[in-house]
């Protein structure tokens, strides 16, 4: 693979939050303490760890919503975010996508609109942006429904359309925050595939955050497990069973038991 | 900042017309209460005329209303101070809170104040307007303005305070700049509560011009009023007050046909009649 040539392309080091003291909350909470992890070019690693456990905190700091208060970011070697950095800059010069637990589009445009926005603030409405986006659509399965404004849309439709809003303007890393907690099981396992599916010929790299032990066994390469607070990495497992996965035969595959097992068994 | 950039803009659809939504039997229903409400006061009338003139009297009363002229006349002089008193108070109501969102500081320092000048009442200012600026339309104005001013404002100051912040953070996680999320998604949320502010406000600019005519002035429906009641001319009195029934009615049906335009996108159960508890 060679991977050992290349710097990471995201690697978190030595990571600590502390939310600040405030009034009648006791001292400052420490969140995130000494937390490090690398995520390689067109991996998919997932990250597994208990409610609470300040994985919504690590992705916001990694998206540059949140700062830290200990420890550096990198970005293919260069150290985007440190204690020292004065300003944040979300999503980190459009590189870093985010896909979070609710789809936040926006209620007064229709969904072909809402997959442009990201091309449009990004002043990259040329004539290729319309299609970027009914590829996205037709890939997502969204043909037909261009023109429903999102509340005529089902719940996992309004995923697909909030993945396909992140796709559409090519970060090459992706984080994704229980993306899927909400559905039910049937329009998760689809999800599952069609995210697997872009995932490969897209060659993206995702950050998959999820407290469902299947869910991170299905669809990553690696799997980290995180401590109750403050959060660190406790266990990292392979995953290593083969790919194309699909969703269906997992329980099936020799050694998902044997993984399952042991993965809830550093879960702790 | 390219133009062309917004391929969709005139991609909206046209709203239904009022009379797709409006069922046939809900106008069936609605003409039938009317009918019953004419019914119980002609029934009242039987008894207390001349007190509460009958409706055939009152249409009498209006048909010498339209023939002498005098209906455009106090109409048309109601409806100008409402109306531009309206855009006086309106258009601040609607800019000063966008100018606010962006000073935290100031917006705190002028809060109490503002809460202070709402509480007012402000049909209670008009003799003082009509001492500083006359008995002409200039008083009527500003008195519509301060009261459409307020109202207007402290919707859209909700409206503005209510922007879903996991909106923006998404849009800045995409690179959105200031100015986009200030036009793609802190105003047009905060549209829907400005829009009720609007519908508010109607009815009370109205009320103000009129209550500023019956204080003083020289024509308008409130002076009409004054007149009507000094003269004992029940029949004109109720003549003023239906047509200034029949404006707010009017100018409410045009909300709504806007209101289905404006908001498709929105769960046909959020209306800005339903916002408007909630402000």
């Amino acid at each position: 693979m060679g991977l050992a040539q290349h710097s990471p392309l995201l690697e978190v080091v030595d990571l600590g939050k502390r939310f600040e003291e405030r009034a009648g909350r006791g001292g400052a909470l420490p969140v995130i303490a000494g937390m490090s992890f690398v995520v390689h070019e067109g991996e998919f690693v997932t990250l597994l760890g208990p409610s609470g456990s300040g994985k919504s905190t690590l992705l916001n700091i990694i998206a540059q919503i949140d700062g830290l208060t200990e420890g550096t970011i990198r970005f293919r070697g260069e150290q985007i975010l440190g204690k020292d950095t004065s300003k944040l800059d979300p999503g980190w010069r459009c590189q870093i996508g985010y896909v979070t637990q609710s789809d936040n589009l926006l209620p007064w445009r229709r969904l072909q609109e809402n997959l442009l926005l990201p091309l449009h603030a990004q002043g990259r409405t040329g004539p290729t942006a319309l299609e970027r986006v009914s590829e996205l659509i037709e890939m997502m399965g969204l043909c037909g429904f261009e023109r429903y404004y999102p509340h005529e849309l089902s719940g996992g439709m309004r995923k697909r359309a909030s993945l396909a809003r992140t796709l559409v303007y090519d970060p090459p890393v992706i984080l994704m925050d229980e993306p899927f907690g909400a559905l039910d099981a049937l329009t998760r396992a689809q999800l599952h595939d069609d995210l697997l599916r872009l995932w490969s010929s897209k060659r993206k790299t995702i950050l998959f955050v999820t407290h469902d032990v299947a869910e991170a066994i299905a669809l990553g390469d690696r799997l980290l497990v995180l401590s109750r607070l403050p959060a660190r990495v406790v266990a990292e497992h392979v995953v290593d069973l083969p790919r194309p996965r699909r969703a269906g035969d997992l329980l099936t595959q020799p050694g998902f038991a044997q993984l399952y097992a042991r993965i809830h068994e550093s879960l702790g | 900042m390219t133009t062309l950039a917004w391929p969709l803009r005139n991609t909206r659809r046209r709203g239904l017309s009022y009379a797709a939504w409006v069922a046939p039997q809900r106008v069936r229903d609605r003409v039938l209460v009317l009918l019953g409400l004419l019914g119980a006061w002609h029934l009242v009338s039987l008894f207390a005329a001349p007190w509460i003139p009958s409706p055939r009297a009152t249409a009498r009363r209006f048909v010498t209303f339209v023939a002498t002229g005098d209906l455009w006349h106090h109409t048309s002089y109601t409806l100008t101070e409402a109306i531009f008193g309206f855009l006086l108070g309106g258009v601040p109501a609607v800019w000063l809170p966008f100018v606010l969102r962006r000073q935290a500081t100031l917006r705190r320092i002028l809060d109490p104040f503002l809460a202070a000048f709402y509480g007012i009442p402000k049909v209670a200012l008009a003799p003082i307007f009509i001492l500083w600026f006359g008995i002409g339309l200039v008083s009527k104005f500003v008195l519509v303005a301060s009261i459409v001013f307020f109202v207007v404002f402290s919707h859209a100051s909700a409206g503005l305070d209510r922007v879903s912040q996991n909106l923006v953070r998404t849009a800045q996680v995409f690179g959105a700049s200031e100015q986009w999320i200030a036009r793609e998604i802190v105003w047009p949320s905060a549209v829907p509560y400005i829009f009720t502010g609007l519908r508010v406000a109607v009815p009370q600019s109205l009320g103000g011009a009129v209550v500023g005519e019956m204080i003083s002035s020289t024509r308008g429906l409130g002076y009409a009023i004054e007149g009507a009641a000094a003269d004992f001319d029940p029949a004109g009195f109720f003549v003023a007050l239906l047509i200034l029934v029949a404006i707010v009615a009017a100018v409410n049906s045009v909300f709504d046909v806007a209101e289905r335009r404006l908001f498709a996108w929105r769960p046909s159960d959020l209306t800005s009649r339903t916002l408007r508890s909630e402000v």
